[in-house]
């Protein structure tokens, strides 16, 4: 199963702000199971890119502090038309992307 | 003689590197790239180390950071860094200090991207939140206080 994304962007004078939500537990790996005793699984996205049109702008490392369901913004050179991509991997190897076109 | 010893000894000590680096890289940690170094350190300044070489950052009014005051759910602490007054801004980390591990998020930018990061952190506690920015081959920071009523991390 894919991680899932939803997206939203829209250019202004040549830049865009990219924003974005992620479907995702972001679990530390510190949280204590309290009827176990022991911490639930670390599961987290350590990597996320983003592109425009198919170029790398944005290249960013998470550690498990970053909330659940992730909220993330960035501001790009992008115009309308353009399109911004978004690709996420977590630490057990799960990936999930998503694209828009520019408005 | 001298510089033999010392290239077969550079030889060897790079051998030995990518050894141990092959050695960390078990199966699940396929991303190479992630910084395991910087994120597992326990203290702001050894996560810098690791992750600009230097921990080292000025105070800078160009910085804009934008935090809570107080943050009732320390779970999802909304911060926003707006470097973009800053001229060729290369990457952000965002750390937060009392955190068992204090780095949370660190950002690179290519050409193509402004300074900008906006997202949601967890905290355990009362803390300061800090940025990092690298700009121009220097390094900025700003940081802020927040208050944490209910903390985020741990159940």
């Amino acid at each position: 199963m894919s991680i899932k994304i939803r997206m939203r962007g829209k250019s202004k004078g040549g830049i865009a702000e990219v924003k974005a939500l992620i479907k995702h537990p972001m679990e530390s790996g510190v949280r204590m199971n309290k009827k176990t005793g022991k911490p639930y699984p670390a599961k987290y996205i350590d990597m996320v890119e983003v592109m425009v049109n198919g170029t790398k702008v944005v290249d960013a490392q998470w550690s498990g502090a970053v909330s659940a369901n992730p909220y993330v913004a960035v501001k790009v050179k992008a115009n309308s038309g353009d399109e911004v991509a978004l690709s996420v991997t977590d630490n057990t190897g799960e990936k999930g992307s998503s694209s828009i076109t520019l408005k | 003689m001298k510089r033999r010893a010392f290239l077969k000894n550079t030889v060897a000590t790079g051998a030995a590197v990518v050894a141990a680096n092959a050695g960390l890289l078990t199966p699940t940690t396929v991303l190479a790239d992630w910084n395991k170094t910087a994120f597992s350190a326990k203290k702001t300044d050894d996560a810098l180390n690791s992750l600009f070489g230097s921990a080292n950052a000025t105070e800078s009014s160009d910085i804009k950071l934008k935090a809570p005051a107080i943050a009732e759910n320390g779970a999802v602490t909304p911060v926003t860094v707006d470097a973009t007054s800053l001229d060729g801004v290369e990457s952000i980390a965002i750390l937060a200090s009392k955190n068992p591990q204090p780095l949370v998020c660190q950002y690179s930018f290519a050409a193509g991207a402004l300074g900008y990061v906006s997202t949601r952190i967890k905290m355990g506690e009362t803390m300061n939140v800090m940025t990092v920015v690298k700009a121009g081959g220097k390094l900025f920071k700003a940081q802020q206080e927040v208050k944490v009523t209910i903390g985020g991390c741990g159940g």
